[in-house]
């Protein structure tokens, strides 16, 4: 028995592990999708929490990842839509310092995490933030990605396209611009990109 | 292929989603065209600087089910 089967029939410690497997994924999504740290952590607690709640009615021929996935965007967008006009990006959740880097490096880092966020939150629509988060950041496939989102294989594909244009334009050549020109020429060097 | 086919298929192209006939098609676009060439250069740069986004570990453990369902 797995433990998906075994979690169902209420075995708690197999329910702990299979959600153990996930929350790593589950906060970064969230984290990456609203930008901001104290809302991936309510988001990640209340997507465990729902799943939790509804595990009888999880079907085993979709993927636990794809309905734990589903939960966390479901319960995303129902926030968006409450909330759609609050951000907060904050540096300190977004960089990752490492002994074996020198300061510089540190600092650029950071710079690139907040600019990445900063682009996701600020200058794509929450449809796009969300097939382009699950391709390019965790590398879901199309028709994963067509199975959470709840689109046909088709919308996926021209959704995430759009995403992607958007994406370079806002990054490279419209509303972000002087900050980004002035970050690229610094990282091209230093980050190989 | 012209121009305007080509970069509507970028995306895909990039992520190797189409069959052997467009692929080479849009290889051939790209080689013969620099304007195409080079924005699919952005693209893909674009790309590689989401892909530096990190994945953090969780600020605390969200799974310990105790409670009677």
């Amino acid at each position: 028995m797995n433990l998906i089967e075994m979690a169902r029939r209420g075995d708690r410690s197999s329910l702990n592990e299979l959600f153990s497997q996930h929350q790593r994924y589950i906060f970064n999504l969230t984290l990456q999708l609203t930008g901001d740290a104290a809302r991936a952590d309510d988001l990640t607690q209340e997507t465990f929490l729902m799943a939790f709640r509804k595990l009888h009615s999880f079907r085993c021929q979709a993927g636990f990842r794809t309905w734990l996935s589903r939960i966390a965007i479901n319960l995303f967008r129902l926030e968006f839509r409450r909330k759609p006009k609050h951000f907060s990006l904050c540096l300190d959740e977004t960089r990752i310092p490492s002994h074996q880097d020198n300061p510089e490096r540190v600092v650029i880092k950071r710079e690139l995490q907040w600019c990445i966020l900063h682009n996701l939150q600020q200058h794509l629509p929450a449809k796009y933030r969300e097939v382009l988060v699950l391709r390019d950041i965790h590398h879901i496939s199309y028709k994963e990605i067509s199975e959470i989102l709840g689109w046909t294989m088709s919308k996926t594909k021209t959704c995430l396209h759009r995403a992607r244009q958007m994406f370079r334009q806002q990054f490279i050549n419209n509303k972000c611009k002087a900050f980004a020109d002035d970050y690229l020429c610094i990282c091209e060097g230093i980050l190989e990109l | 292929m012209n121009c305007t086919e080509a970069k509507a298929l970028f995306s895909e192209f990039y992520d190797g989603e189409l069959n052997q006939e467009i692929t080479q098609a849009v290889k051939e676009h790209l080689a013969d065209c620099q304007e195409c060439k080079e924005e699919y250069k952005n693209l893909k740069k674009s790309l590689k600087i989401l892909k530096k986004l990190k994945i953090l570990e969780v600020p605390r453990n969200y799974v310990s089910f105790n409670q009677e369902r």
